[in-house]
C-alpha cells in the first residue's frame, strides 16, 4: 500500500501549498465571532430584566449554537474545494494521471483534511464555547427554569463531550463537504448544497411547529454534538455518534460513486451503502430500548382535565402482605414529555393531603410543568388513599369528623378516644379491609408497582406535602430505585410525632411574629396599632376560662382557647395572595371580633371550609395519618407533650395535639411508623421549603449525605408546584435533570 | 510504446473516436495530427485512462495507464496547460506530483531547469504566461523520467526559442529511444519536428506514414521556364512527361528536374527556370482530411 501512502502525502501537500486554504480557515473565526454576537445581545437582554424574567430566558448552552453552521458551512466547503477546485481547473485530470485510480485518489484527500480540521475543530470549539462564556461572564451561572445554566461552563457533566463532539463534527462538515463537491464537481453547487444542508435547513426547521421541529432538527449536524453528549436533543448519544459518522460516509459514498468509472459505479455505491449500513446497525443495539408500556394509556375522559393529559389505571393489591389476593384500581394521569427534547424518564409527582390527588395537582399546576416536560413524562395518581367522591368508602363520612377538646384528664383522652373510635368505625365499616390499608407504605407499593408498570429501572420523586410520608416509606423499601427524590415542603416522617412537635411550635411562634410585625405596617390588619400578642394571649386565656360564643349559631356553638388555636392556625401559616394577605386580613378580623366577645369570625370561615361550625377532625386524612403513626402512643405521651409545648410555645400550647389526639382510640394499628431514612442507600436529595416548611424538610433529609436544600424566602407551601418562583422551578429542574444540587444554604426570594 | 488498439469512445450517440488503430512507436517522434474536433485529444484522454472507451483499448508497454502503480514513471503527458491550480507555486505543483509517484525531489529542480522556470519556480502559477505554463507541463511530463511522453498541442503560446526549445527536447527525447507522440492541428508545427504522422479526421485513422514519405506521396510537378517552351514540352512528351503548358511555362508531371535540365540541354533550349514543386505537408493534410468531411463523425 505504499503508493496509498504517496497519494495522502501529495494530497496533504496539496492542502498545505495553497494559500487560500488558510485564509478559509481564517474564515471560520466568523463562527466564533456569531458566538460572541449571540452571547452579547443575551447579556445586553440580560442586564435589563428582573430576577425572575430572567430566569425564563433561553440558555445559551455551551455558546456553540450560533457558530456551528458558520463552521460547518466553511469547513464543508474546505473539503468540497480541495476537488472543485481541480474540477474548476482541469488539474482533476493531472491528478488522475498521477494517481489514476480514482477512489483513492478521493480517500487520499481524506486524511489530510482529517489533519487539519481535527485539531482546528477542536480549537475552534472551545474558541467558541470561551468566547460565549467570558462575554456572557458571571451571568452564564444564572440557573434558568428548564435547569440548565444560562452559559454552561466546562466543568458541566456532559459539557466537555459537548465540544469535543463539536470539534469533531466539523471534520465531518469537511469530509461530507468533500463528498457533496466530487458528487456535484462544481464550487457553486457544493456552496449551494453545503448552505442548504448546514445553514438554511438548521434555520429553517425553526420555522416548523414545536415537536416536528425538535425531531426534524435532531438530525441537523449541529444538533449532534449535545446529542452525542447527552445534554440536548431527541437522539440518544450512540444514534448521533453514529448519525455523525453517517453524513460523511453517505456524502463520500455519493462523490466515490460519481468520480468512479462507469463499470465500477455499482460496486461502488454498494461498498458505500454497505458501510454506512453497518455505522447504523452497530448504533442500533446500543440504542436504549423504550421502557416496556404495561399501561394503556389514552386520552382522559373526565370533564375538565388539560387535553394533553393521558389516563390510566392502575391495579394493585389492597393488602401488599397478600398480592395475589383482593386488587384495587389506581387512577393514574400522565402530562407526557413535550418530545422536544430526548425524554430522561418519569417524574412521579406524590400528593399530599392525605387524601389529596395529585390528578387534580397535574390539573392545576400544569403550567408548572411545561419546563420540566422538556426531559420527563411527569405521572401522578389519585393514591389509594385519595377523599374523593364515588369510593368504596363514603366521602360525605370521610371529610368530616369529630370536634376535638383538648382532655384535661385521663377520663376526657378515654373519652376522646371513644368519639374517635365511633366517627371511624361510621366509615371504616363500608370497607373494613380497606380502611385498614390506608397507610403511606402501601401507597408507596402502589408506586412501586407504577414504576414497574412503567418499565423504569428507577424513579424520579417528587414529593409534596404530606406525600412526604409515602416517599419516606418508599425511601425505606426501595432506596435504589430512587433516581432523584424531591421532598417540597413535605412532613417529616423520620421521628415520632411528640419528637417533632417542638420544632412545629417554634415554627408557629416565628409564625405569630411575622403576623404581628405585619399587623404593626398594614393598617388592612384589623388590630393595627394594637400589641397583637397581647391581644392574642388575652383572648386565648378568657377562652380558655368561659368559651366564646358563636353568635347567631343556632347549636349555641361556642370556642375554647384550643378551638380558637385550631382554627388560626392554618390562617397564620397561609396569609393569602401577597400583597393583600387575604387570609392573614379575615384572620386579624376574626381575632378582634372574638376579643370582643363573638367567635363567628372563626366560624364563618370554618363554615365555609367545612360546613361545620368548628374544625371537625376529618377521618380522610386520620385513616392514613394514624396507621402512619401520627397519634400519641398514649395518655401518658399526650400529657408530657402538652407540658413541653406549655414551656415552648406560649402563645400555640397544645394546637398540635389536635393533630395527635385524633388518633386516640382508633381502630387499626400503626403499620407504618415513623423511621430515619436510609441515608447512605439513597441518592442525595433536593428539599424544598417556604419559611414554614423549610425546617421540617431539612430535619426530615438531613441524614441523608450530600442532600442540599433549597429555601424559598416567604409563605406558602409546596413551592415548586404552587410559587410563581421561577428560583425554585429552575434548582428542582436542575436537580431532576441534570442530578446537580443547590449549594447549602441557597435561598430563592419570595415572588409574592 | 504506446498502441492504441480499436478504440472507440462515445459521447452520448456521438462517436469521437471510432474503430482507431495506431501503434508509437520508441525512437521517433510521432506526430498525431488532425483538424480541430478530429478525436486527438479524446484518444489521448483514453490513453491517459480519463476517458471509457465503448471498445477497443490503449496499452502503455502492453498495460492499460489505470493499471500502472506509479505511471508518471512510464508515461509523462501534457494534456492542458491550464490544468493546473493557479494559487500554487510552480514548484509546489511539481512536488506534490513527484510525491504522488514517489519521485525522488530532485528530479523538481532537474525538471526545472530543463524547462528554463528554475528563476520562476517560486511565483504563483496564476501569474505564469501561457507559454510558462507549457514549459511548466511538460516539466510536469518530464518528472518521472518517463519512457512514454504524450503532449497535446504543446507549441500553443510558445514564442520562437521556447518552440525551438521544444523540438530539441523532443528530438532529444527520441533519440534517447523514448516514444514521444505530440498532437497539433498544424501540419507546418510537426514539419520539422516529427518523424512519423499519424492523421486522423472525423475519429479515424486517415495516415500512419513517415513523414518523408507523406511529403513524397504528395510530391507534384516541376516548374519549367525555358526561351522555347513549345519545343521543350515536346521533347519531354517524347521522353514520357506529362506537360501542361500555362502562360510562359510549363508544369511537368513525371520527369524528375534533372532529367529535365539533361534533356534541354541536349535539346539546346535554354532554361530560365527549373523549379521542383513539393506540395507542403500542409497542403498534403488538408488535401488528405478534405476528404474527410466533418459528417464522418456523425
Amino acid at each position: 500500500m505504499t503508493h496509498a501512502w504517496d497519494a495522502i502525502a501529495a494530497e496533504w501537500l496539496k492542502l498545505r501549498t495553497l494559500r487560500s486554504n488558510a485564509l478559509l480557515l481564517a474564515c471560520t473565526l466568523l463562527a466564533v465571532l456569531a458566538c460572541a454576537a449571540v452571547a452579547y445581545l443575551i447579556g445586553r437582554g440580560f442586564d435589563t430584566q428582573t430576577f425572575e424574567e430572567r430566569l425564563r430566558f433561553t440558555g445559551n448552552g455551551t455558546g456553540l449554537g450560533p457558530g456551528l453552521p458558520i463552521a460547518h458551512f466553511v469547513l464543508g466547503t474546505f473539503g468540497a474545494l480541495t476537488i472543485t477546485s481541480e474540477y474548476a481547473t482541469g488539474m482533476i485530470h493531472t491528478s488522475l494521471m498521477a494517481v489514476p485510480q480514482r477512489q483513492l485518489l478521493l480517500a487520499a484527500k481524506i486524511p489530510g483534511l482529517a489533519a487539519v480540521t481535527l485539531p482546528a475543530g477542536q480549537l475552534l470549539a472551545f474558541a467558541m464555547h470561551l468566547t460565549a462564556q467570558s462575554v456572557l461572564g458571571e451571568r452564564a451561572g444564572q440557573i434558568l427554569l428548564d435547569g440548565q445554566s444560562l452559559g454552561i461552563p466546562l466543568t458541566d457533566p456532559g459539557a466537555l463531550t459537548t465540544l469535543v463532539a463539536a470539534g469533531l463534527s466539523m471534520t465531518a462538515a469537511a469530509l461530507a463537504g468533500l463528498g457533496v463537491g466530487a458528487t456535484l464537481r462544481s464550487t457553486p453547487g457544493s456552496l449551494v448544497a453545503l448552505a442548504l444542508l448546514f445553514v438554511v435547513l438548521p434555520v429553517a426547521v425553526q420555522a416548523l411547529p414545536a415537536p416536528l421541529r425538535a425531531q426534524v432538527s435532531a438530525y441537523t449536524l449541529a444538533a449532534l454534538p449535545e446529542e452525542i453528549a447527552g445534554t440536548g436533543g431527541l437522539l440518544p448519544p450512540p444514534a448521533a455518534a453514529a448519525l455523525l459518522a453517517a453524513y460523511p460516509l453517505l456524502a463520500l459514498t455519493a462523490g466515490a460513486t460519481a468520480i468512479a468509472l462507469k463499470r465500477h459505479k455499482a460496486a461502488v455505491l454498494a461498498a458505500g451503502a454497505a458501510l454506512t449500513l453497518a455505522t447504523g446497525l452497530i448504533a442500533l443495539p446500543a440504542t436504549e430500548a423504550a421502557p416496556a408500556r404495561h399501561l394503556a394509556w389514552h386520552p382522559c375522559t373526565t370533564p375538565g382535565l388539560p387535553r394533553e393529559m393521558r389516563c390510566a389505571d392502575l391495579r394493585v393489591p389492597l393488602d401488599w402482605n397478600h398480592p395475589t389476593g383482593r386488587t384495587i384500581t389506581i387512577p393514574l394521569a400522565m402530562l407526557p414529555a413535550s418530545g422536544t427534547q430526548r425524554r430522561i424518564g418519569t417524574v412521579i409527582s406524590i400528593p399530599g393531603g392525605p387524601g389529596a390527588s395529585g390528578i387534580d395537582d397535574l390539573t392545576q399546576y400544569q403550567g408548572r410543568l411545561d419546563p420540566l416536560r422538556r426531559r420527563f413524562d411527569v405521572i401522578s395518581f389519585a393514591p389509594r388513599n385519595a377523599v374523593t367522591p364515588g369510593g368504596p368508602l363514603p366521602h360525605e363520612c370521610l371529610t368530616t369528623g369529630p370536634y376535638l377538646p383538648l382532655p384535661r384528664n385521663r377520663a376526657e383522652y378515654a373519652a376522646l378516644a371513644r368519639t374517635n373510635r365511633a366517627h371511624a368505625e361510621r366509615c371504616r365499616a363500608a370497607d373494613p379491609e380497606l380502611f385498614d390499608h390506608m397507610d403511606s407504605a402501601s401507597v408507596a407499593r402502589d408506586i412501586d408497582a407504577l414504576r414497574a408498570a412503567l418499565g423504569e429501572p428507577r424513579v424520579n420523586l417528587l414529593a409534596n406535602s404530606y406525600g412526604g410520608h409515602p416517599a419516606a416509606a418508599y425511601a425505606r423499601l426501595f432506596p435504589s430505585r430512587i433516581r432523584a427524590l424531591v421532598m417540597d415542603g413535605t412532613t417529616s416522617h423520620t421521628e415520632d410525632t411528640a419528637t417533632g412537635e417542638p420544632r412545629l411550635y417554634q415554627r408557629a411562634e416565628r409564625q405569630l411574629d411575622r403576623f404581628a410585625a405585619w399587623c404593626r405596617t398594614d393598617p388592612s390588619c384589623a388590630l393595627h396599632g394594637r400589641d397583637v400578642k397581647q391581644v392574642w394571649r388575652h383572648l386565648v386565656e378568657r377562652a380558655d376560662r368561659t368559651p366564646i360564643p358563636v353568635r347567631g349559631d343556632p347549636d349555641g356553638t361556642a370556642y375554647t382557647g384550643f378551638d380558637v388555636k385550631v382554627a388560626a392556625a392554618p390562617s397564620f401559616t397561609s396569609p393569602g395572595r401577597e400583597p393583600d394577605r387575604p387570609r392573614w386580613v379575615q384572620l386579624a378580623d376574626a381575632i378582634a371580633k372574638a376579643a370582643d366577645g363573638d367567635a363567628s369570625g372563626f366560624a364563618a370561615y370554618v363554615r365555609q371550609a367545612t360546613d361545620r361550625p368548628k374544625v371537625p377532625s376529618p377521618v380522610g386524612q386520620n385513616m392514613t395519618r394514624c396507621l402512619d403513626g401520627g397519634g400519641y402512643t398514649g395518655y401518658a405521651a399526650y400529657r408530657a407533650a402538652l407540658a413541653k409545648a406549655r414551656e415552648l410555645s406560649p402563645h400555640f400550647a397544645g394546637q398540635r395535639a389536635w393533630w395527635a389526639l385524633a388518633c386516640a382510640g382508633w381502630p387499626a394499628p400503626v403499620t407504618n411508623p415513623p423511621a430515619p431514612l436510609p441515608g447512605h442507600a439513597l441518592p442525595p436529595v433536593l428539599g424544598v421549603g417556604t419559611w414554614t416548611d423549610h425546617d421540617e424538610v431539612a430535619t426530615t433529609i438531613r441524614h441523608v449525605p450530600g442532600s442540599s436544600t433549597i429555601r424559598y424566602d416567604g409563605h406558602g407551601h409546596m413551592a415548586y408546584l404552587n410559587s410563581s418562583s421561577g428560583c425554585v422551578t429552575a434548582h428542582v429542574n436542575r436537580y431532576l435533570t441534570t442530578l446537580r444540587l443547590p449549594p447549602p444554604g441557597t435561598v430563592c426570594p419570595a415572588t409574592g | 510504446m504506446i498502441d492504441v488498439q480499436d478504440l472507440t469512445i462515445r459521447y452520448g450517440r456521438t462517436r469521437a473516436v471510432d474503430h482507431l488503430t495506431f501503434t508509437v512507436k520508441p525512437g521517433l517522434v510521432t506526430g498525431f495530427l488532425g483538424p480541430n474536433g478530429a478525436g486527438k485529444s479524446t484518444t489521448m484522454r483514453a490513453i491517459l485512462g480519463l476517458h471509457t472507451p465503448a471498445a477497443g483499448q490503449a496499452l502503455i508497454d502492453g498495460r492499460p495507464y489505470t493499471a500502472l502503480r506509479r505511471p508518471l514513471h512510464t508515461m509523462g503527458a501534457l494534456l492542458d496547460a491550464a490544468a493546473v491550480h493557479g494559487g500554487r507555486t510552480a514548484r509546489a505543483h511539481l512536488t506534490w506530483l513527484a510525491r504522488s509517484n514517489h519521485i525522488p525531489l530532485r528530479r523538481v529542480e532537474e525538471v526545472l531547469d530543463e524547462a528554463g522556470l528554475h528563476q520562476t519556480a517560486d511565483r504563483r502559477i496564476a501569474t505564469y504566461s501561457l507559454g510558462m505554463r507549457q514549459r511548466l507541463g511538460i516539466a510536469a511530463a518530464l518528472l518521472g523520467d518517463p519512457q512514454a511522453l504524450m503532449f497535446d498541442e504543446p507549441l500553443n503560446g510558445l514564442d520562437v526559442e521556447g518552440i525551438r526549445w521544444i523540438r530539441d527536447l523532443l528530438r532529444r527525447l527520441a533519440d534517447q529511444g523514448r516514444t514521444v507522440l505530440l498532437s497539433s492541428h498544424l501540419m507546418n508545427e510537426l514539419a520539422l519536428t516529427a518523424d512519423h504522422v499519424i492523421v486522423i479526421a472525423g475519429g479515424r485513422l486517415i495516415a500512419d506514414t513517415p513523414v518523408d514519405a507523406l511529403a513524397a506521396r504528395f510530391h507534384r510537378d516541376v516548374l519549367v521556364r525555358a526561351a522555347h517552351p513549345d519545343r521543350l514540352a515536346e521533347v519531354l512528351r517524347a521522353h514520357g512527361a506529362t506537360v501542361t503548358p500555362g502562360p510562359g511555362e510549363l508544369s511537368v508531371h513525371g520527369l524528375a528536374p534533372q532529367t529535365i535540365g539533361e534533356l534541354a540541354l541536349t535539346a539546346q533550349i535554354a532554361l530560365r527556370e527549373l523549379t521542383p514543386r513539393t506540395a507542403t505537408l500542409e497542403e498534403a493534410f488538408l488535401e488528405l482530411t478534405d476528404d474527410h468531411p466533418q459528417e464522418a463523425r456523425r
